[in-house]
């Protein structure tokens, strides 16, 4: 029997942002995947060069729905870098409260994902249902239940008070027995074993090569977390990084769900240990920094490692870049999808916990011709020479 | 002759299959939603789908084969009704005669072969997989499934009449199974999947023929309760057909709400080599007498 093409996408009931897999299928067996992207760049890099470092933090906030606490709190980082400064430490600890209810409530929405790829609709509910007490406490303490806009450049936006805390610390007990529940799930339900388990395999030796980030990594047995860098208040917290072994659908599922419960131990220590002091400093809102200088900012993100690298240009960037942790899993795809069978295709990707719009790249297409071109570096600073003449 | 046209137009016939099929699938969303700590829609919500899919437009696609598209929805709808004429629901026999489980089991088959081949019509890759795997489902079912029809067939003459079964438990095991994966239903929802193969051989579908096949679905659901309820659990009057009918529905609810979807190879293994061997010892059972 000789293969097909299977298009995966981009208008896919599993899919949740559009992305292009080509899947070449053999039977119900794949023997190989091509990715193509490109179907919702929004130009954020090239946005944020014409507006001023304040204004940058909205932006920045906007690139992701799940993780826009890390997005700006990895802006503000840089920006604080080039210009010198040390926020307050309650703002560390605040900045690392919001970060860790954000790390929970994304884990949760990718397990609850997986658990609906499966065909599982009732674990699927419960996990959303579970959410929400997340969702919740996320409102609670920002005002908002997604696009908190909590960080701003020298602190933080909003204060936590005692009230909040006893509110958080009760949504949180009843949290971590929910993950003892949905692990024991995960681990030891039949039906749902079945499928996660030795699929969608990345060795250890393979994870080194291809060097994922995130999650992705931690489950293939490879200790690599930002967070072990101490940045934040991090170091004062105690962080320790959660891996496993085998690096299959399972393993990844497991290490969020164990992350899950390590980010709500440190929310409990950080509650405890919160220390008293200012939320921000007073930043003026027009920001000067010198031409020319630049700055490299990583936080870990729930999906993995995110990197904003940034180019002082006066009171704007110059230039933006940002390395979203998917865009690195990505070169994984290939390798844990092939062998596989086309049910195991939606588990996988859902597994790596894709986040496409954070992500995409432009490409474009002469539809007379056919010719599809990516638009590099170079192209986009000979844009910006162009229109300044 | 104008108690035969009563039954088989209203009762158990074809406007009972309609209303009472629908009103399964209702019953069977809106429990699971609440299963699953959701609101879920109202049970009359698969009519409002069936006639909104009527006043639609067939919408066909280049690839398709034009005469097959409308034929194999009739076909598919005609032999799953025309199963419901061997099945005495509620002590109201039509026709009946020796022998007339395996015309059943040749019009439910033929039902599910449509449907199958309605899929490769469409010329979508989704569409030909999900035949590939609905023919797969059907060679995996097909054989625990008779074996069962056949065990209690051979103490009933092969006719469906009244015949309560429990001290056959593989036999009902085999029979339930087989309705899960005749009706697709979790977790043998394989040949739809919706995560991997969009609507599996209905992908391409639109409009009345849409409707057609939401109509064949919901007469599979009201002929194979039906069936379990007689011929399985022994229902002889209205009262015990009723009771009879709603458990069997609450059984596949509860299935369709705690298993997560199998691999087409993990459901060929299990009912050939699980399922199938365990429906032959009842009906060894049954050819000794030993029971």
């Amino acid at each position: 029997m000789h293969d097909y093409l299977l298009p995966f996408g981009p208008q896919h009931p599993a899919l949740i942002e559009p992305v292009h897999i080509k899947l070449r299928v053999d039977g119900e067996t794949i023997v190989g995947s091509e990715l193509v992207l490109g179907y919702n760049h929004k130009g954020i890099e090239k946005s944020f060069e014409s507006r001023w470092w304040a204004k940058g933090v909205y932006l920045s906030q906007r690139i992701c729905g799940i993780c826009g606490a890390y997005h700006t709190s990895c802006y503000c980082q840089g920006i604080e870098s080039l210009m010198g400064i040390e926020i307050p430490d309650r703002a560390k600890y605040i900045r690392v409260l919001i970060s860790e209810l954000e790390r929970i409530h994304s884990h949760m929405l990718a397990l609850g994902i997986v658990a609906w790829e499966i065909g599982l609709d009732t674990l699927f509910h419960y996990i959303f249902r579970d959410r929400e007490l997340v969702m919740d406490l996320q409102e609670l303490l920002t005002g908002n239940r997604v696009h908190f806009a909590m960080n701003v450049i020298g602190g933080t936006r909003r204060d936590v008070n005692l009230e909040q805390t006893r509110k958080i610390e009760g949504s949180l007990e009843k949290l971590e027995e929910r993950f003892r529940y949905y692990m024991d799930i995960f681990k030891n339900d039949a039906s749902v074993r079945n499928r996660i388990k030795h699929v969608g395999h990345l060795s250890k030796k393979k994870a080194k090569e291809l060097n994922p980030v995130g999650p992705n990594i931690r489950a293939s047995g490879i200790d690599f977390d930002v967070r072990e860098t101490g940045y934040l208040a991090y170091k004062d917290l105690k962080f320790k990084a959660v891996t496993g072994e085998g690096g299959d659908v399972l393993e990844r599922c497991l290490v969020r769900w164990r992350e899950c419960s390590e980010s709500v131990r440190m929310i409990h220590e950080a509650l405890l240990t919160l220390p008293k002091s200012e939320i921000a400093l007073n930043v003026p809102p027009v920001i000067k920094i010198k031409e020319g200088l630049e700055t490299v900012s990583r936080v870990e993100a729930p999906r993995g490692e995110l990197i904003y690298y940034m180019k002082s240009g006066g009171d704007k960037p110059y230039r933006v870049k940002i390395r979203t942790p998917t865009y690195q899993t990505f070169h994984i795809l290939d390798e844990i999808i092939r062998g596989y069978g086309i049910p195991d295709v939606p588990t996988i990707l859902a597994s790596i916990d894709p986040c496409f719009s954070c992500t995409d790249r432009m490409t474009v297409v002469d539809v007379n011709t056919r010719k599809e071109k990516i638009v590099t570096k170079h192209d986009i600073l000979h844009m910006k020479e162009d229109r300044e003449g | 002759m104008f108690e035969m046209l009563f039954q088989a137009l209203v009762f158990p016939g074809f406007l009972a299959a309609f209303v009472i099929g629908f009103l399964y699938l209702g019953i069977m969303r809106k429990v699971a939603a609440h299963m699953q700590h959701r609101i879920g829609p109202p049970i009359w919500q698969p009519f409002l789908d069936f006639f909104k899919l009527l006043s639609k437009e067939n919408i066909q696609t280049k690839d398709s084969v034009g005469f097959l598209l409308t034929l194999c929805p009739i076909i598919s709808f005609a032999s799953v009704l025309t199963v419901i004429i061997f099945v005495p629901v509620a002590g109201f026999g039509m026709v009946s005669f020796q022998g007339s489980v395996f015309v059943v089991i040749y019009f439910l088959v033929m039902s599910s072969a449509f449907l199958a081949l309605a899929g490769f019509a469409t010329g979508n890759p989704f569409g030909s997989v999900g035949s590939i795997r609905e023919i797969t489902q059907l060679v995996s079912y097909e054989f625990p499934f008779v074996v069962s029809l056949i065990t209690i067939g051979y103490l009933t003459g092969f006719e469906i009449i009244p015949y309560f079964s429990l001290h056959f438990p593989f036999a009902f095991l085999a029979f339930l199974t087989g309705v899960l994966g005749k009706l697709s239903l979790p977790p043998f929802h394989i040949p739809e999947a919706e995560q991997e193969i969009v609507a599996g051989p209905l992908t391409e579908y639109s409009g009345p023929r849409l409707a057609m096949f939401e109509l064949a679905r919901a007469i599979g659901f009201w002929v194979l309760i039906s069936i379990g309820a007689v011929f399985f659990l022994g229902a002889g009057n209205i009262v015990m057909f009723a009771v009879n009918s709603l458990a069997l529905l609450f059984v596949l609810i509860i299935f369709r709400v705690v298993f997560a979807r199998l691999r087409i190879s993990n459901a060929f293994r299990l009912y050939w080599f699980i399922i199938g061997p365990l429906a032959v010892i009842d009906l060894v059972r049954a050819l000794v007498g030993f029971y």
